[in-house]
């Protein structure tokens, strides 16, 4: 490459590009951001809550749209589209088309009068039809950018040259009939492609019959029960009341070679148990029924969550697809009619509202895309990646991510966003920070004496707003002391107001401010940046939560609410007028990184970080790399494991910036992000090793099933692993049965192993394959080939491979020759022969994973494997800075998958190693030596681990003695105050939450009595 | 094979599953990848009279290589490997599945529509050499063009209803003389389409051997046939050098100089509609004749069935698919039900027709071709 450009185009602007945008800008890299509607966001932006965990998806999704809209180093190119690519990795040149949006975005300020004139109506896409919006629009409240734009497909002065209301009424002539958009080039040395997917058209399926208005799309009714939706939230049908049973009908555009839709969508089955779940929680008199084929409940948690739906809130589950839904002629009502899944009786129920489960299918705009960059596409129309480089197109220096690759959800997407972003700035490394611009905020202005609060109550919409009486909160905190002035905001996350907090800090000189609106832990952060844009310190700023606190908790007390606002905005006002500026401080820190665990994961992330230029040690407790690849032989894409094994280890074991520790194992670990230090122990090792980062890439292990299915009792019982060796070195069985969650989905182990059914359908062909005379049993609860992987599993059913449903309750038992099956189809016990018995396990997470999450004080989930700091949208990060996680040691996953992890948890890491410094945050807690008696209590509670005791020597008048006193190490602290509550002297203080300042709010709470 | 013995309690099977490798492997019904998630059963229009299960009967193969009379209820219609997400064709696998019967035993004769008297008569028509239809026509004896009348002879001898079959043949032949066609008559045998479905490959073979070789020698390029099974079997099912159209396909197109207002609904029948995908042709000719049509509640790809295919199952469970049918014919108002196939029109026609009905349908049932023929011919006010 004679080139290289320190810029990257990233393509899609749903939650994947948004993620290796905002990497791509914290590596030092400008990135274009393009997006071809008018806001970035994607679907993850139309859902309402996301599974398992039942997040409000807007509500993690919008700290994220802000960051984009604030990232210096990001250019944000919406309603644009690619229409050329030249040139070669390093060097390309990106044609975009700018489509017109008709409103200059420099002059409107989104006062939305235009919108109240325009007197054209249009189904609103963002609520998939369920209302109208104008021709005039903004896609929805949160939108980023927030700018108008006229839909020049249904504007009558556009279209007929009549009307021009909203030239008339806009004060600030704003509106531009002449735009005509542009076409610019921009030039950039990598690409990513992240477009997403499109929700197959259930038109193409008639006998659903989408054209009956009360049956809607899954994404329809997403919308639905949304408050931000067509009905608030309110379920509703098209006569107005609201349904008292609904049905889902799964596999609607996917598991159907029928109609060429062969892969499955990975992602509908938990959407569908989401939805009813949350309806469910609407109304609880409620009927909810789930028609799938399987279940495919395979990510982390989702076995739990579906497990919940079933037996605790009562989702009704009936592995049976509907011949379609049938509309009675007289009353419009709908019945589905299906067969009984435990005989052959057919049931005829009615439904009063039905939900099709839409699959997740390449869209239109993405093919296009795919032509014009060159790359190859899948026979699934997918963007063809090899499962060792999952976010590698077929043409250098263009990468891909998320559902443009194959369906996927939220986390999996993430980490392929920023698997992909690590890909490029791997190739663009020697231009980090060339083309980029560090954001500057104005000085801080003196603040004096006087205490000159703002407040801002926020109706978020309808959150707040149709619960508590916001303009009563205003005109109440207009009163409070302090308070030099007060106001409501629609959304005061929104662009236009955060510019408008910024001028009435301004306007009104003041030095403190409070938002009353939503939580801190997502919008804290927003607020803070925009006091600094308007000269005040960012720690003078309170947020009043009267949306989790009050409306929602409280949304049918109406006045019981207002009053809790009234009251929580008291407190917050009371506290803020204490606040005091906090300073943040750098630290010199070590760029180098750590990566514990030699698999395929902790390899390719060590690998990422080294070809960034950064120094990487890989340790591996065992004396050889590959982990638990090494226990297989076979990969599910056909090849040998060691095609992939192979050259990967040759390249950790030839690579300058990478030093690999075999026979190690880290025994203890001290400092905190940017400064850590690793004691590492092995025969010959005996070290203590500075580094900046570290990732945790332990794997997992695949469970000895002892006592489940007979294993150990009889010698002709193996796990997969030991199938794939007795495969390779040839076996003579003829009669094979195979036995799915041998140890896995059981009150024991309650999740899905995930990867085990795609291991059995792989090796079930190998040995169809092998000898096509040999029979294949596949005993079975759910088959969960998901993704792609169903065509393994149509393929093994092709091969004659056969496949039988066993339930919990009824389990296959195992004698020495025979296996006892009852069959729930036919209602009968059969014996079937075997010459050999295999069991998939699950993979277990190690036990060493316990003392490992002592070391680095990350936590376990219940299944013992790492828990991530966000199941959606931070995969690969743990709360505790610094410390990253990738592979099996976050939940068991396919090879693909551990791989993508591994890239991104190498993205994420080196977001800290590019920096030039690090900083403190400046809200820590901090400890007052004389008070301090060196009790060591608030060592135990610090949940990262600041505090440290460390010797002194006390000289007194006349005694001097040896002890230990607390110091808090300000990289680490959080600010938490856990410690300042433990203290028994008081030596600590919280710097951010003083003992004033929380007398002050329970004094301010006790006026209210 | 399996050995099947029975257990202390309940029934328990033990089955030698293992001894060879199965058989359904690689069959063209695809069934192997049947994912048992019961759509078929759900919409199969045979299910709504009797207690068939299409996902039972495939997964007892699949899984035990088990069999299931349950094949003899399958009324090969078709909706269900329409639907099928998985393209799994049952009909396909039921027609195999017969095949390997030995359809004469004993249990299967019985199970076939008036004793058998159809599939006897083609049986003996392999045997006959000098055996032909018994319509004595000949056409243009040069003409390139062969119009083939199925068992219009047969069914007149044997179908004591209210219906003239013959009157198919000589509107086919008069329309296509109309068109300027010119046909020849084809004097031809049984096409075979019951034995096929039945099973009886051994005599369809045979009727497919010696129809072939007497079209071959007839000298025609196309050949035209006024039943929808022929159709189905002459295209589907032997392999011709020549064309094969149904007489819609022609008539969709021609100017009959035909202008009649009369309301009429259409009944696809399966060979022609599901089987073959023609749903426009016989729909395009009757509006291009004046005739508005009103359309049933279930029409085209989703339509029910007159419940007699291939000749299998005239019951009282078939019967109430008829009335079904019949019923939602009266729905539309329409003053004729036109039909394209001669089984559907026999036995939609017999049940109007039955003796002290309890049903009263006031429309008439008629074949396309004599709809048209008499619309030309003003017939309508005889």
């Amino acid at each position: 490459m004679s080139k290289l450009v320190g810029a990257i185009a990233v393509a899609g602007g749903g939650v994947a590009g948004i993620q290796s945008a905002i990497d791509l800008a914290n590596n030092g890299l400008k990135v274009y951001l393009i997006e071809s509607s008018t806001s970035i966001g994607g679907k993850m932006s139309q859902l309402d809550k996301t599974f398992p965990t039942l997040d409000c998806s807007m509500c993690t999704l919008s700290p994220k749209l802000a960051e984009v809209s604030r990232h210096p180093n990001i250019e944000l190119l919406t309603y644009s589209e690619i229409t050329g690519i030249e040139g070669e990795a390093g060097d390309f040149t990106v044609t975009v088309k700018k489509k017109p949006t008709f409103v200059d975005p420099d002059k409107c300020t989104a006062c939305e009068l235009c919108v109240s004139k325009c007197p054209v109506k249009v189904p609103d896409e963002y609520n998939e039809g369920g209302n109208d919006r104008k021709a005039i629009y903004l896609a929805f409240p949160q939108a980023v950018p927030r700018v108008y734009t006229i839909d020049a497909e249904n504007c009558l002065y556009l279209t007929k040259g009549k009307c021009g209301k909203c030239v008339k009424v806009c004060e600030n002539d704003a509106i531009n009939y002449d735009d005509k958009g542009e076409e610019i080039e921009i030039n950039v040395g990598s690409i990513i492609l992240s477009t997403g997917f499109e929700p197959f058209d259930a038109s193409q399926l008639e006998q659903y019959r989408i054209d009956h208005p009360d049956v809607v799309t899954s994404i329809q009714f997403e919308r639905q029960l949304s408050s931000s939706g067509p009905f608030e939230g309110h379920v509703t049908l098209s006569d107005g009341t609201h349904p008292k049973k609904i049905a889902w009908i799964q596999c609607i555009g996917s598991r159907s070679p029928e109609i060429g839709r062969r892969n499955c969508s990975s992602v509908c089955c938990m959407y569908a148990t989401k939805e009813a779940t949350v309806a469910m929680e609407h109304d609880p008199d409620l009927e909810t029924t789930i028609f799938n084929i399987d279940v495919r409940a395979f990510g982390k948690g989702f076995e739990e969550f579906y497990q919940k739906a079933k037996n605790k809130t009562g989702v009704r589950f009936i592995h049976s697809r509907p011949s379609g839904v049938e509309v009675d002629p007289q009353t419009n009502k709908l019945s589905l009619k299906y067969e009984l899944e435990d005989s052959n009786g057919i049931r005829q129920e009615e439904f009063d509202m039905v939900v099709l489960s839409i699959g997740l299918t390449p869209s239109k705009s993405s093919k296009q895309l795919v032509n014009i960059a060159g790359v190859e596409m899948d026979d699934l129309g997918f963007v063809k990646t090899m499962i060792d480089r999952p976010v590698e197109t077929t043409r250098h220096g263009i990468f891909v991510s998320g559902s443009m690759k194959a369906p996927k959800d939220i986390p999996d997407t993430v980490a392929d966003a920023s698997g992909a972003a690590s890909k490029a700035s791997s190739l663009l490394s020697s231009e980090r920070g060339s083309l980029v611009t560090e954001k500057q905020y104005p000085s801080e202005k003196e603040i004096g004496d006087e205490v000159r609060t703002g407040v801002v109550v926020c109706r978020c919409g309808i959150n707040i707003g149709n619960v508590v009486d916001v303009p009563n909160v205003v005109e109440y905190a207009n009163g409070l002391s302090g308070v030099v002035f007060a106001k409501e905001e629609v959304y005061a996350c929104s662009s236009d107001s955060i510019v408008g907090i910024a001028d009435m800090v301004k306007e009104h000189d003041l030095n403190r401010v409070v938002v009353a609106s939503c939580t801190p832990r997502t919008h804290e952060p927003l607020f803070r940046e925009t006091l600094m844009e308007a000269g005040l310190n960012p720690y003078m700023f309170e947020l009043a939560n009267i949306r989790e606190h009050c409306s929602w908790v409280h949304q049918h007390e109406k006045d019981k609410a207002t009053k809790k606002a009234r009251d929580t905005v008291r407190m917050s006002v009371s506290r803020a007028n204490l606040l005091q500026p906090l300073y943040k401080e750098r630290v010199e820190f070590d760029n180098s990184g750590l990566v514990i665990g030699g698999g395929i994961a902790g390899m390719n992330a060590a690998l990422d970080i080294a070809d960034k230029g950064f120094h990487v040690t890989l340790v591996e407790k065992m004396s050889e790399l590959g982990g638990l690849l090494n226990t297989y032989t076979t990969l599910q894409d056909g090849r040998s494991t060691n095609e992939v094994l192979e050259p990967l280890i040759a390249r950790v074991g030839s690579h300058d910036n990478l030093t690999v520790l075999i026979d190690t194992e880290l025994v203890e670990l001290e400092g905190s992000m940017g400064n850590f230090t690793a004691h590492l122990k092995g025969p010959g090792v005996d070290e203590k090793l500075r580094c900046g980062v570290c990732i945790i890439a332990t794997g997992a292990t695949e469970l000895m099933p002892e006592g489940y299915f007979s294993y150990g009792k009889y010698p002709n019982i193996v796990t997969q692993s030991k199938l794939e060796h007795m495969i390779d070195e040839g076996i003579s069985d003829n009669n094979v049965v195979f036995i799915q969650c041998a140890g896995g989905r059981n009150d024991e182990r309650p999740y899905c192993s995930r990867a085990c059914c795609t291991v059995a359908v792989k090796n079930a062909i190998r040995l169809k394959k092998d000898d096509p005379k040999r029979n294949v049993y596949i005993l079975y609860r759910d088959i969960r080939t998901f993704g792609r992987w169903e065509d393994l599993y149509t393929q093994a059913r092709e091969l004659g491979v056969v496949f039988m449903r066993y339930t919990e309750d009824k389990e296959p038992e195992v004698g020495e020759k025979s296996i006892k099956m009852f069959d729930h189809l036919l209602n009968m016990d059969f014996d079937i022969n075997y010459d050999l018995l295999v069991l998939s396990a699950p993979l277990v997470a190690p036990e060493t994973n316990e003392s490992l999450a002592s070391i680095f004080k990350v936590p376990l989930d219940s299944n013992k494997f790492f828990l991530e700091a966000h199941i959606k949208l931070r995969p690969v990060e743990f709360a505790n800075e610094g410390v990253f996680l990738c592979g099996t040691a976050q939940a068991p996953k396919l090879v693909d998958e551990a791989v993508s992890q591994a890239s991104a948890a190498a993205s994420r890491a080196c977001t800290i190693l590019s920096s030039d410094f690090l900083e403190t945050i400046g809200n820590v807690s901090v400890v007052d030596p004389e008070l301090c008696i060196g009790c060591g209590r608030c060592t135990l509670v610090c949940p990262y681990n600041a505090p440290e005791l460390k010797e002194i020597v006390v000289e007194t008048e006349e005694i001097t003695y040896n002890t230990k006193k607390c110091e808090i190490n300000p990289t680490i602290c959080k600010g938490c105050g856990s410690c300042a509550v433990e203290c028994p002297t008081g030596a600590i203080t919280s710097r951010h939450f003083t003992e004033s300042q929380i007398m002050a709010v329970i004094k301010a709470y006790g006026e209210g009595l | 094979m399996a050995n099947i013995s029975k257990g202390l309690i309940g029934i328990s099977i033990h089955i030698e599953l293992f001894n060879d490798n199965k058989s359904v492997c690689n069959m063209s019904s695809n069934i192997q990848l049947c994912y048992q998630c019961g759509k078929c059963t759900a919409i199969c229009p045979v299910r709504r009279v009797i207690n068939t299960s299409p996902r039972n009967t495939i997964y007892q193969a699949n899984v035990y290589e088990m069999d299931s009379d349950d094949i003899w209820n399958c009324l090969t219609c078709n909706l269900c490997y329409d639907e099928c997400p998985q393209d799994v064709n049952y009909p396909e696998f039921v027609r195999e599945n017969r095949t390997k019967k030995d359809r004469v035993g004993a249990g299967a004769g019985s199970r076939v529509a008036h004793n058998g008297v159809f599939t006897l008569l083609s049986d003996m028509m392999v045997d006959l050499d000098k055996s032909r239809t018994g319509i004595n026509e000949k056409g243009n004896e040069n003409s390139k063009i062969g119009y083939y009348p199925g068992c219009l002879d047969f069914q007149d001898m044997f179908f004591n209803v209210d219906v003239n079959f013959r009157e198919i043949a000589d509107s086919s032949m008069e329309l296509l003389d109309e068109m300027g066609l010119d046909p020849k008559f084809l004097q031809m045998k049984c096409c075979g389409h019951d034995q096929l479905w039945q099973g009886n490959s051994i005599t369809f073979d045979k009727l497919k051997e010696q129809n072939t070789k007497l079209i071959e020698e007839s000298g025609i390029e196309t050949l035209v046939t006024s039943c929808a099974e022929c159709y189905r079997t002459l295209s589907q099912d032997y392999d011709l050098p020549i064309k094969v159209v149904h007489i819609s396909q022609l008539l969709q197109d021609a100017d009959l100089g035909i202008d009649s207002d009369v309301n009429v609904t259409y009944h696809d029948a399966c060979r022609l509609g599901r089987h073959m995908g023609e749903y426009d042709a016989p729909r395009d000719a009757l509006t291009n004749s004046g005739a508005s049509i009103t359309e049933m509640k279930h029409n085209k790809k989703d339509a029910w069935c007159c419940g007699i295919s291939s000749m299998m199952n005239c019951n009282d469970k078939s019967k109430a698919l008829r009335k079904a049918r019949l019923d939602e014919a009266k729905d539309t108002g329409a003053k004729v039900l036109i039909t394209t196939c001669p089984k559907c029109l026999a036995h939609l026609t017999c049940m109007k027709t039955e003796q002290d009905s309890v049903e009263n349908y006031e429309y008439e049932i008629k074949d396309l071709t004599v709809f048209l023929a008499e619309q030309k011919g003003g017939k309508n006010n005889e």
